[in-house]
C-alpha cells in the first residue's frame, strides 16, 4: 500500500514536471497527478529571493505548504527553479523561527543590559512607544529612523514611508537596497530623468552580444543565466563576455573573459568610447536627435565620514582621503592632471552636480584612454601576456561596435557597489547611447537587481531618505505639494530635508544623533561594511533598537526588542522585479505562533501616536539651507483641524484607516477563500493591502509609472505586468514609440523622464554659462574619468578583498541557512585564494587562517580551487555566513553620489591561525 | 520524505546514455525522455532531507548533462518539518528563547 502510494506520488510529480517542460504525458500519469494533488489548493505566487522575479506555484493543505513548483506560465522562468527558488516552501519552517516578541529585561522591566525574555505584543508596543516619546521629545524627527528593505512588499514599503515621512515627519527611512542598487538609480535619474530600465529580460533572446560587467549571473541570477546559456547554444553567432576581477562560474560559458583590476572598469569603458569615436562609429543620427553630452566634478571624495573623530587609529590614513587625494600616475593621465598633485575633495557634498559640454570636449576627455594606457592599467592577472589582454579589449570593442550586432549589457554589484558606482553605470549608457543601441529588442543596457522588490518597493514606492513615491523627491517643493495633495495633508507637513541614508543611520547611531531605530525585513548589522563600529554602537550607546525578524539574525541578536514577523506566504503582498514586472500574491498559510506581518506591526504602533505629538512645530537641524528661515518645520495642526482632522486623532486613523480606505471592504471576491491575518487582527473590516496598493498607485498613474488595478494582478491569465500599464496593456520597452504609450507620436525614440532636464553649460572643468538650458526628451552621454580606489594593497595589507554571494545562499543567509540542504551544500564561507599566494604564505586548502584589515580580523578556512579562481593578489569571501563575519573587515566607502557602499575592494592580509 | 521533479537537458544523440546514467543514481527514476528535444523527466526520492541537494549535484555533474533544472518540490509527507515548528512557543515556557539569543 505504502509502496504503491509512493509510486503513485512519483508518477504524479513526473507528470507535472513533464507538463512544465512540454513533454507529452501518458494518460495514466496525468491521472496520478490529479489524484496526488486532489486535496491540495494550488495558487500562483512569486519567489522570495533575488530580483529576477520567478513565478512559482504553491500548494497548501490544511494550513501548511506541501509542495512548490516552477510556474510554467511565468514568462520569466517558464516553469524552472534555481536551487534557492526550489526551497521557497521550506524557509518558513526552520526550527529556530521566532514566534513571539522578545525584549531585553532585568527585574521585570526593559534594560539595555538585560537578557531576552518573551513578552506580549502589548508590552512590546508599550516599551517602543515609551522609548519613541523619549527620543522624539529630545531629538525631534531626526532622532528616529527606520531601516527598510528591498524585500519589503509594496504595501510594507508604502506603510513605512507614510508612517515616517507623513506621520513622524522624518526622512530617516532608508532601505538595505541603498547598498544594492542605489548607484543604478542615481545613474538612471541623471542619464534618463526617470528610474528603471528601458528593456526587459526578453532582450536576452534578441541579443547577439551579451556582456556581463561585475555580475556573476551563474551564481546570483541562475534562471536568467540559463536563458543566456540557451541563447548562446541556440545561435553560433552569439557571443558572451564576462568582465570580472576573478574567474567565476559565469566565465565557464563565456566566449571571452576579461579579468581587470578594481576600478579599472571606468577606464575600459572609456577605451570603448574612444574606439567608437576613432572608428567613426558614432550613430550620429541617434545622438543628434536624442542625446546631449555632460560631465561633473571629479573631486567628490569617497563617502566616508569627513572627520577622523570616530575612526580607529589604523583607519585614519584611509579616512584622510575623504578630504585630500594625491593623484597617482594613472589618475593623472585619466584626469589630464599632474601625477603627485594633491586634490582637495571640494565637491564631496555636491558630487551629483553636472553640466552640459560639447562633443569636442567629450572627445578630448576620452582621448587619453588609449589601448596601451588602459591595457597596462587594467590587466589583473600577472601571468597573462599584455598583448593577449590587449587583443581581448579590442575584441570587446568589436563586439560592442559591430553595426550588425544587437548588444545587451548586464551588471549588478560589481558596478553598483563601487566607489564610483554612479559613474560606471553612466558609462555603460554612454557607450550604448553613442551607438544608438538602446530601447529596441536585444539592445539593452540592463541593471540587474539582487532583491525581490528593490525595484517595485524600495525604488518605486520611494523608501529612500530623499524620495517620495513615483520618482518624486522631498527636496523639490513641487513634489512635496503633489504628495501633500494626494495624501490630503496640510501644506508643509512634509519635511524638505533628505534624511540619513543607511550608512549614515549606522554612523548616526554611533555618534548619538539617532536613538530610536526600527529594522524591518533586513539584517543591517551583518550587511553593512565596517560592522564593528555599528555593533558597538547598537549595544553600548544610549539607543533603542527594534528588529522585526523571522529568524535570530545578527541584527536580532544586537536588538533591544525583537518582533516576530510573518514571512512571504503568510501574508498578502506584491513585489516588482528588475524588468518593471509587478506580481501580487495571496496569503497561503497562517503565520506561526504570534508572528505578525510587518504591516500589522506598523499599523498597531501607529495607533499609539497622535497628530498633536508630531504635527506641531518641530525643529530639524539643517533646515535653513532648504529655505525654512527659522530652521523649523511649522505646526500644521490648525490647518489640519480645518481639513477635518483632530489633534487627538491617531496616526492610524489619520493616515491609514482613512474614510477612503475604510470603503475598501474585506471580504473580497479576489481572495477566493484565502485568509488575511492582518484584517482579522485589526478587526475593522478594511482590506488593508488592497486599499494601500490603490492609494499608492494614484501617485504613478498618468505619470509613466502606471500600475494596473489591484484585482487585475490576481486574474488567472496574469503573471505580473510590466509598468506602465496603460489601457490594460503592459509596456515591454520604454522610450520606444512602438511599445511605450508615453512617447509622443512620431518621435520614434523619446527619453521623456522629467528629472534634471535643464542644465548649465560648461567645459570639462567647470560651468561657463550658468543659465539652465532645457534638454527635454533627451538622454545624457556622460564623460566620467578613471579614479583610483581609496584603499589599495600596500606592504602591510597586501591583498585585495572582494565580497559577494554564492549560488546556494542568499543575502545574509538568515533564510537559506535554515534549509538543511542549502546549509550542507556550503556550510561555512571560505576564503578563495590564488595557489601562488597560498604557497607564499605556506597555506594549503582547508587551513584555518586569519584575515585582517585596518578595521578588524576574523578566522576562515582557505579554498584554492572550486568555483572561483582568483588572480594573484586577490581574495574573495562570501558574506552569507554570520560565523565568517566578513563585514567586520570591509570598508564603508560609498559612491559619493548614490551613497551605496563599495563591498568589492579594500586591503587585507592573510596569515595562518 | 522529499521528492523532486527535475528536467534534464542533453543533446538528442545522448538521451539514451544519459537516461542510463541517471537511472543508476540512488533514488532516481526516469519517467520520460524525448529524443527530439534532448529532454528527460526524472523524479528523485531522498530519504533524508540532506541527500536531496547531494543527489541534485550528482545529476548535474553526470557526463553529457547540459542542464538539470528543479521544477517540482514535494514535501507533504515530511512530518519532521511540521513537528519542528510548535504552534505557539509561548505555550512552551522555559524553552521559548532561542539559545542563540542568550548571550
Amino acid at each position: 500500500m505504502h509502496l504503491s502510494r509512493r509510486a503513485f506520488i512519483k508518477s504524479g510529480i513526473a507528470a507535472s514536471t513533464a507538463a512544465t517542460v512540454g513533454l507529452p504525458i501518458a494518460k495514466l500519469t496525468e491521472a496520478a497527478a490529479a489524484e496526488v494533488e486532489k486535496d491540495w489548493q494550488w495558487d500562483k505566487a512569486v519567489c522570495r529571493f533575488c530580483g529576477v522575479g520567478c513565478g512559482i506555484m504553491v500548494a497548501t493543505k490544511e494550513g501548511r505548504i506541501v509542495a512548490t513548483k516552477g510556474d510554467p506560465k511565468a514568462p520569466v522562468n517558464k516553469g524552472l527553479n534555481c536551487i534557492k527558488g526550489y526551497f521557497n516552501g521550506k524557509i518558513l519552517y526552520g526550527k529556530d523561527r521566532l514566534t513571539q516578541p522578545l525584549m531585553r529585561m532585568k527585574d521585570g522591566k526593559f534594560d539595555k543590559k538585560g537578557q531576552f525574555v518573551p513578552v506580549t505584543w502589548e508590552q512590546a508596543f508599550d516599551e517602543m512607544e515609551r522609548q519613541w516619546r523619549r527620543v522624539y521629545a529630545e531629538k525631534g524627527p531626526t532622532g528616529v529612523a527606520i531601516i527598510g528593505s528591498g524585500q519589503y512588499t509594496i504595501q510594507e514599503g508604502y506603510t513605512a514611508v507614510k508612517l515616517m515621512k507623513v506621520g513622524m515627519r522624518s526622512n530617516n527611512i532608508d532601505p538595505n537596497a541603498r547598498n544594492c542598487m542605489a548607484s543604478a538609480v542615481a545613474a538612471f535619474m541623471q542619464t534618463f530623468g526617470i528610474d528603471e530600465p528601458a528593456g526587459n529580460y526578453d532582450d536576452v533572446e534578441h541579443a547577439d552580444t551579451i556582456v556581463l560587467w561585475g555580475a556573476n549571473m551563474a551564481e546570483c541570477h541562475p534562471i536568467l543565466w540559463s536563458r543566456v546559456t540557451d541563447r548562446r547554444l541556440s545561435d553560433k553567432n552569439v557571443r558572451v563576455v564576462n568582465l570580472s576581477t576573478y574567474h567565476n562560474m559565469s566565465s565557464d560559458v563565456a566566449d571571452l573573459e576579461i579579468l581587470f583590476k578594481p576600478n579599472t572598469d571606468l577606464a575600459i569603458q572609456n577605451y570603448i568610447a574612444r574606439e567608437i569615436i576613432a572608428r567613426n562609429a558614432v550613430n550620429w543620427d541617434f545622438v543628434n536627435k536624442h542625446c546631449v553630452f555632460a560631465t561633473g566634478p571629479y573631486d567628490i571624495g569617497y563617502g566616508m565620514r569627513p572627520t577622523s573623530k570616530f575612526a580607529y587609529d589604523a583607519e585614519k590614513d584611509t579616512q584622510a582621503k575623504e578630504l585630500r587625494v594625491k593623484l597617482d600616475r594613472n589618475e593623472a593621465i585619466a584626469q589630464r592632471r599632474q601625477a603627485g598633485e594633491e586634490v582637495e575633495q571640494k565637491n564631496a557634498a555636491t558630487a551629483d552636480k553636472h553640466w552640459l559640454i560639447g562633443f569636442e570636449d567629450f572627445k578630448k576627455a576620452v582621448e587619453p584612454y588609449t589601448l596601451d594606457f588602459v591595457a597596462e592599467l587594467a590587466k589583473a592577472d600577472p601571468d597573462e601576456p599584455l598583448e593577449k589582454f590587449k587583443a581581448k579589449l579590442r575584441q570587446l570593442a568589436d563586439l560592442y561596435i559591430d553595426p550588425t550586432r544587437r548588444v545587451t549589457s548586464f551588471w549588478t554589484m560589481g558596478f553598483n557597489q563601487h566607489q564610483r558606482g554612479t559613474w560606471v553605470n553612466e558609462q555603460t549608457y554612454m557607450n550604448h547611447l553613442l551607438l544608438g543601441k538602446i530601447a529596441s529588442p536585444g539592445n539593452s543596457p540592463f541593471s540587474l537587481t539582487g532583491q525581490p522588490s528593490a525595484c517595485g518597493t524600495a525604488r518605486e514606492v520611494g523608501t529612500f531618505s530623499h524620495r517620495l513615491p513615483a520618482d518624486m523627491v522631498v527636496n523639490i517643493a513641487k513634489h512635496r505639494e503633489t504628495a501633500e495633495k494626494l495624501w490630503k495633508l496640510p501644506a508643509k507637513t512634509l519635511n524638505p530635508k533628505p534624511g540619513s541614508h543607511i550608512v549614515k543611520i549606522m554612523r548616526d547611531l554611533e555618534d548619538g544623533s539617532v536613538k530610536w531605530c526600527w529594522v524591518q525585513v533586513n539584517n543591517p548589522f551583518q550587511h553593512n561594511a565596517n560592522a564593528n563600529h555599528w555593533l558597538r554602537a547598537a549595544r553600548e550607546k544610549d539607543n533603542f533598537i527594534i528588529v522585526s525578524e523571522a529568524y535570530p539574525s545578527i541584527s536580532a541578536k544586537v536588538a533591544d526588542l525583537i518582533l516576530p514577523v510573518a514571512m512571504i506566504f503568510e501574508k498578502w503582498g506584491g513585489y516588482g522585479n528588475a524588468e518593471r514586472r509587478t506580481q501580487l500574491w495571496r496569503q497561503q498559510v497562517p503565520p506561526p505562533g504570534q508572528a505578525r506581518a510587518d504591516v500589522w506591526q506598523m499599523l498597531e504602533f501607529s495607533k499609539r501616536i497622535k497628530l498633536k505629538d508630531v504635527w506641531g512645530e518641530q525643529s530639524v537641524p539643517g533646515l535653513k539651507e532648504e529655505g525654512f528661515p527659522d530652521g523649523k518645520l511649522p505646526s500644521v495642526l490648525d490647518e489640519a483641524v480645518k481639513m477635518g482632522y483632530s489633534p487627538e486623532d491617531s496616526l492610524y486613523k489619520a493616515l491609514f484607516a482613512t474614510p477612503d480606505n475604510l470603503k475598501v471592504k474585506w471580504p473580497d471576491p479576489v481572495a477566493k477563500g484565502h485568509d488575511n491575518h492582518i484584517v482579522s487582527l485589526l478587526g475593522d473590516g478594511w482590506f488593508v493591502e488592497k486599499a494601500l496598493f490603490e492609494e499608492y498607485a494614484r501617485f504613478g498613474r498618468g505619470h509613466a509609472h502606471d500600475l494596473a488595478p489591484f484585482d487585475r494582478y490576481y486574474d488567472d491569465d496574469v503573471r505580473g505586468l510590466k509598468w506602465p500599464v496603460v489601457n490594460g496593456r503592459e509596456t515591454a520597452i520604454r522610450f520606444n514609440e512602438q511599445y511605450d504609450p508615453y512617447v509622443r507620436k512620431g518621435a520614434g525614440i523619446e527619453f521623456y523622464g522629467p528629472a534634471m532636464k535643464a542644465l548649465p553649460l560648461g567645459n570639462l572643468d567647470a560651468v561657463t554659462d550658468p543659465a539652465p538650458k532645457s534638454l527635454a526628451g533627451k538622454a545624457k552621454i556622460f564623460f566620467r574619468p578613471y579614479a583610483a580606489p581609496a584603499e589599495q594593497p600596500d606592504a602591510h595589507y597586501d591583498l585585495w578583498l572582494c565580497t559577494g554571494r554564492v549560488l546556494e545562499h542568499w543575502h545574509s543567509g538568515t533564510m537559506t541557512r535554515r534549509v538543511p540542504e542549502l546549509h550542507r551544500a556550503v556550510p561555512a564561507a571560505q576564503l578563495w585564494l590564488h595557489p601562488k599566494d597560498a604557497e607564499k604564505r605556506g597555506l594549503k586548502r582547508n587551513d584555518l587562517v586569519w584575515i585582517e584589515s585596518r578595521r578588524g580580523k576574523i578566522q576562515v578556512r582557505v579554498e584554492i580551487g572550486g568555483r572561483n579562481r582568483m588572480v594573484q593578489g586577490y581574495v574573495f569571501v562570501p558574506w552569507f555566513d554570520e560565523g565568517v563575519f566578513i563585514n567586520r573587515l570591509t570598508l564603508d566607502t560609498t559612491c559619493p553620489i548614490s551613497k551605496e557602499t563599495d563591498f568589492k575592494k579594500c586591503a587585507v592580509k592573510v596569515y595562518k591561525a | 520524505m522529499n521528492f523532486s521533479g527535475i528536467a534534464v537537458t542533453t543533446k538528442p544523440e545522448w538521451v539514451d546514455a544519459v537516461a542510463q546514467g541517471l537511472a543508476a543514481l540512488p533514488g532516481v527514476e526516469v519517467f520520460g525522455r524525448d529524443a527530439a528535444s534532448g529532454k528527460l523527466v526524472i523524479v528523485q526520492e531522498a530519504a533524508s532531507v540532506a541527500d536531496e541537494v547531494a543527489g541534485f549535484k550528482a545529476i548535474r555533474s553526470l557526463p553529457n548533462v547540459i542542464a538539470a533544472d528543479l521544477v517540482y518540490h514535494y514535501f507533504a509527507d515530511d512530518t519532521e518539518l511540521v513537528s519542528a515548528m510548535p504552534d505557539d512557543l509561548s505555550a512552551l515556557e522555559g524553552i521559548s528563547v532561542p539559545a542563540e539569543l542568550k548571550d
